[in-house]
Formats: structure tokens, sequence, C-alpha cells
């Protein structure tokens, strides 16, 4: 088992509604050497948590049905509480951020953010060297 | 005898009540009144008018006229509050009277300018909460930068991909049309939403309890048909207010109202407007006597609030500014009371301008509707104008957002004005 971590690509769980928003985050993580497992609810999000066994959750605030936090809450009740979890949400939402802060999210990004600042934000939540140039 | 007692009311009930050899003790009584009241009245620590000064122009056997300030009492007030911001001594603002008399002109345009900086104070205060506490404003504003974060994630991966699989080309290149023409909706939506804001025409986005309460604000709070026909008044008066939800929130307010009117009616008000004096008309319902004089008297303050503290109804008055949204000062004896169900507090209250108000507040548990229900309160506050005396006075504001104390251990949130 520890001999085969390594080589391993690492895994990350897209928790994203916004089709398009999906599908570029899908495009650079996956170009960055992840695989990446994309759900557009916190439902079938929280389920593919225990199939797919991500190094780490990318997960928006605003979702439909069960949103950001609640999926956070779960995840921190769930079999993996220390499973790094990195939110996004748009700007100026300051009360989102210390509400994720009170769940105990891993990191939390405002949008708009770079390509290379969610790479260096994933890599460093699963615990890897940031890459000089990721955009 | 001090400059401001010449011209003021008290100082020429005293000088008349003297001139005649009369005991303060003995005209209390004359008036129905204690000597300690009457005392403070002479010392212009309280207000004077309707009919007590009446009674007590009687009792001094003059006219109500002799007795009245020589100069406007509220021009008066207007120019000590300009001047106890500017940090007037004392004396200085004792001899308001005398300026009043001598440059009348100048006394007003002091008195005007004075009052249009608290306007706009109550101006920043409304556009400040609108910007921070307008869910529309918000909701497009992170539509907004959800859709850059994309467009900039889209333009990032071409830019970067020089080898990039054509499908993927092809779908970039298409994530790209559609999500700059949402910016640009977007954009366009949030200008053409800000502009008509301006202009005033925001009244289509105002939530249902925002259109009533500006219903209940544009009749002063005060509704001459409720008094004289009762709850069958309402369906006409909220007949001019769009939305079936916010006609039902009104109408709720209003028939209440109505319930306070038929137990405390407007001939009682117009025998004394000292609360005290009402209580027993009132059979000893403390909150009931402050709801009636703060709907009909058109120069009191009304604030109420309930168990959680959010203000449920405003009616503001010049000078005491009131938060459009959100709670107002932590100080106001108004979440005391709330504290203290029952007990009925009075107050005297400083603004930051200098003048003084009193407060009289109460709560009072509201009816149980189950046995096992939790009991909650709501809590009344009524604000005076009183004369200007800041011995006693507790410093107070309008609201953390627009009040400009410094240090103060209450606050929750920084200001907008500058300290």
């Amino acid at each position: 088992m520890t001999e085969a971590e390594p080589a391993a690509p690492g895994r990350v769980l897209l928790v994203e509604d916004e089709p398009n928003i999906a599908t570029a985050l899908a495009f650079i993580l996956q170009r960055d050497g992840w695989r990446v497992s994309t759900h557009p609810d916190g439902a079938t999000a929280l389920a593919a948590v225990d199939r797919h066994a991500p190094d780490v959750v990318v997960l928006d605030v605003m979702l439909p049905g069960k949103s950001g936090f609640e999926v956070l809450a779960e995840i921190r009740g769930g079999p993996r509480p220390d499973l790094p979890v990195l939110m996004l949400t748009a700007k100026g939402q300051a009360k989102d951020r210390e509400r994720a802060e009170a769940l105990g999210v891993s990191r939390f990004m405002t949008k708009p953010f770079s390509n290379a600042e969610l790479l260096a934000a994933v890599q460093q939540l699963a615990g890897r060297a940031v890459a000089d140039d990721a955009s | 005898m001090p400059a401001s007692a010449r011209g003021s009311t008290g100082g020429r009930i005293r000088e008349r009540r003297l001139a005649l050899g009369v005991r303060q003790a003995h005209l209390a009584a004359r008036t129905g009144i204690s000597p300690s009241y009457l005392n403070l009245i002479e010392h212009d620590r309280r207000p004077i008018g309707g009919a007590l000064l009446g009674r007590i122009a009687e009792a001094l056997d003059t006219t109500r006229a002799s007795l009245a300030a020589d100069v406007d009492e509220s021009l008066l007030d207007a120019l000590r509050a300009a001047g106890a911001a500017q940090g007037l001594p004392a004396d200085d603002l004792a001899a308001a009277a005398e300026l009043a008399r001598r440059y009348p002109g100048w006394a007003a345009v002091i008195a005007a300018q004075s009052e249009r900086l608290a306007a706009q104070a109550d101006t920043i205060e409304a556009l400040s909460d609108r910007l921070s506490h307008d869910p529309a404003l918000a909701e497009a504003m992170h539509e907004l930068l959800s859709t850059v974060s994309v467009v900039r994630s889209t333009a990032s991966i071409l830019a970067s991909t020089p080898e990039i699989d054509p499908n993927w080309l092809r779908r970039f290149h298409a994530n790209l049309d559609s999500d700059s023409r949402r910016l640009a909706d977007g954009a366009e939506a949030v200008v053409s939403y800000l502009d008509r804001a301006a202009e005033g025409g925001d009244d289509a986005r105002l939530t249902p309890p925002e259109v009533a309460a500006r219903f209940l604000d544009a009749h002063d709070h005060a509704f001459p048909a409720l008094e004289a026909r009762g709850a069958e008044a309402i369906p006409d008066l909220v007949a001019e207010l769009p939305g079936a939800e916010a006609r039902a929130l009104a109408a709720a307010v209003l028939r209440g109202d109505a319930e306070d009117a038929a137990r405390l009616p407007l001939s009682m008000l117009q025998a004394t407007q000292e609360p005290d004096a009402l209580l027993e008309a009132a059979c000893g319902d403390a909150a009931l006597v402050l709801r009636r004089l703060g709907v009909t008297d058109p120069a009191r303050g009304l604030v109420i609030c309930d168990a959680s503290g959010a203000l449920i109804r405003r009616k503001a008055v010049a000078g005491f500014g009131l938060p459009v949204f959100g709670a107002g000062c932590p100080l106001w004896p108004l979440y005391e009371a709330l504290s203290q169900p029952g007990r009925a507090l009075t107050r005297r209250l400083e603004m930051p301008d200098g003048a003084v108000w009193v407060a009289h507040a109460v709560a009072a548990p509201l009816p149980q509707t189950r046995f096992d229900a939790v009991p909650t309160a709501r809590s009344t506050m009524l604000l005076t104008r009183a004369v200007r005396d800041r011995a006693d006075a507790l410093p107070v504001g309008p609201g953390c957002r627009v009040c400009p104390r410094t240090g103060c251990a209450a606050r929750r949130e920084p200001s907008v004005l500058p300290g």
C-alpha cells in the first residue's frame, strides 16, 4: 500500500453546480495531473466521498439542495473528518468565510481567482510541492 | 436672572410665581404636579406646554401667551444642539435665547444648518444600510463575480495551452461566448438597478415589510380615519399598497393601532401628554401609553422591538436617527427594558449632537397562545425631546454605523462617519 501511493495520481472531488466553471476547473486540475470527479450538488458529492476516497474536496458555497456549508458539516462529522476541503465563494461574503471557518474549512478562496492560485491551494492541501508556473 | 431664563417658559413661570409670592409647593399642588417636577420646569429641565401650561397660567392669574417663551423653544433647542456639537461651554449655550432675540436671522441659519447636518447623517445611514443589506444587489454582485471567475479561468486556459484538443477548444470558445454574454447582461442589470435606485424608482424591489414601513412613514404613523372609525377603516387605508403581503403586514399594524385607540381614545390624550398622567386611564398598561403617544404626537418618536432585539416598528422623529435596517444603539433603554419585562424605565439620553431626549421604555410579554409555548416579550420605547441638560444624560447614538462616538464599549461595528 505504501509503495503504490506516491505514484498514484491524486483525486479531487469538485462540487460545483455551474457547468462552465466546473468544466474550466476540472480541465486545469486534470492538466495538472489530478483525477477529477465533478458533482453538481451536495448529495451526490457526499456519496462520492466514500466511493472515490478523494485527497481534496473543492466545494462551492452556493449549491442546489444542500449548501456548501451543510456538505462541509457532514464531511467533518463523517468517517473522514480530516479530509482537506477548499471552499469557493464570491468576494464580499465575510460572513461566509466566518461560517466556513467555524465549520472547520481547510481553506477558503474568493472569486475571482487565478488558475495558478487554485492549483497551488489544492497542491498545498494535498501536501504536495507547489508548482512554480501553474497558469 | 441668567439670559436663558429671561427667554424661556420655565424662567417666566418662576419669575411670575416669585412676583406673586406664591410658593413652589402651592403652585404645584394647584396644577396637579409634584413640586420637584415644577422645579425642573422652572429651571428648563423639563419641557412645558399644552394643558399643563394652561393650568399654570390660570393659577398664576395670567395668560399662556405671557408665560410662553418669546423665542421659539424648538429654535432654542436647535441652537443649543448646534453649540453643544461644537463643544461650546455651558455659559455660551445659556446665551442661545439672547442670540435668537438679537439676531433671529442668523439664529435661524445656524439652526437650519444643524438640522441639515442631522438629515445628512440620516441619509448616510440609509445609504450605507442599503448597500450592506440589499439582497438583490448582493445576489447580482455574486453572479457577476462568479461569471468573471469562469471567464478568467477559461481565458487563462486558452492562453496557456497552445496544443489544446480541438474538442476542448470548441467547448471553451462556446463557454467564453456564453459567459461573456452573461457577464454583459449582469453588468447591465447592476447598472440599471443602481440607476433606478438613484432615481428613487426602486419601489418594485422593496420587500413587503419595507413597503409597509414606507406606508406608515408616509402617514407619520397617524391615521385620523382609524381614530374616527376604528378597524373598519383599515381596508380603505391599505388599499393603496402594492402587493397582498405588504397590505396584510400594514393591516396587522393598523389593527393593533385601532385596538389601542379604542382603549385609550384621542380625547384622553388631548387632556394630557404626560405618560405618567395617562397610566391610570390605560389601566396601568405602560406600553399602551407609549404606543398611543408615539403614534399621535408628531413631535415624538416610537421604537418597538421583538425579543430578539429586531426593530419591528420605527417612527422617526427629527434629530433622533433610527436605523433603516438592523438594530439600534445597544445602549437604548429599549433593550434594557427587554431584560426586565414589566418594569417601566425612564432614561435621559444624549445624542452625539448634544440634544437630550427623554426615553420611556417598557417590555411586556405577548399573550400566551399555548401552555407549552415559550413566553416572549416585546419592548416599546417613546422618545421625547427634552430641554438640554446633559448632566445626567446617558450618551447614546442612532446605531453603530452612523455613530461618531469612538471608544464606545457597546460598539459592534465601525462607523462610516469620521470620529
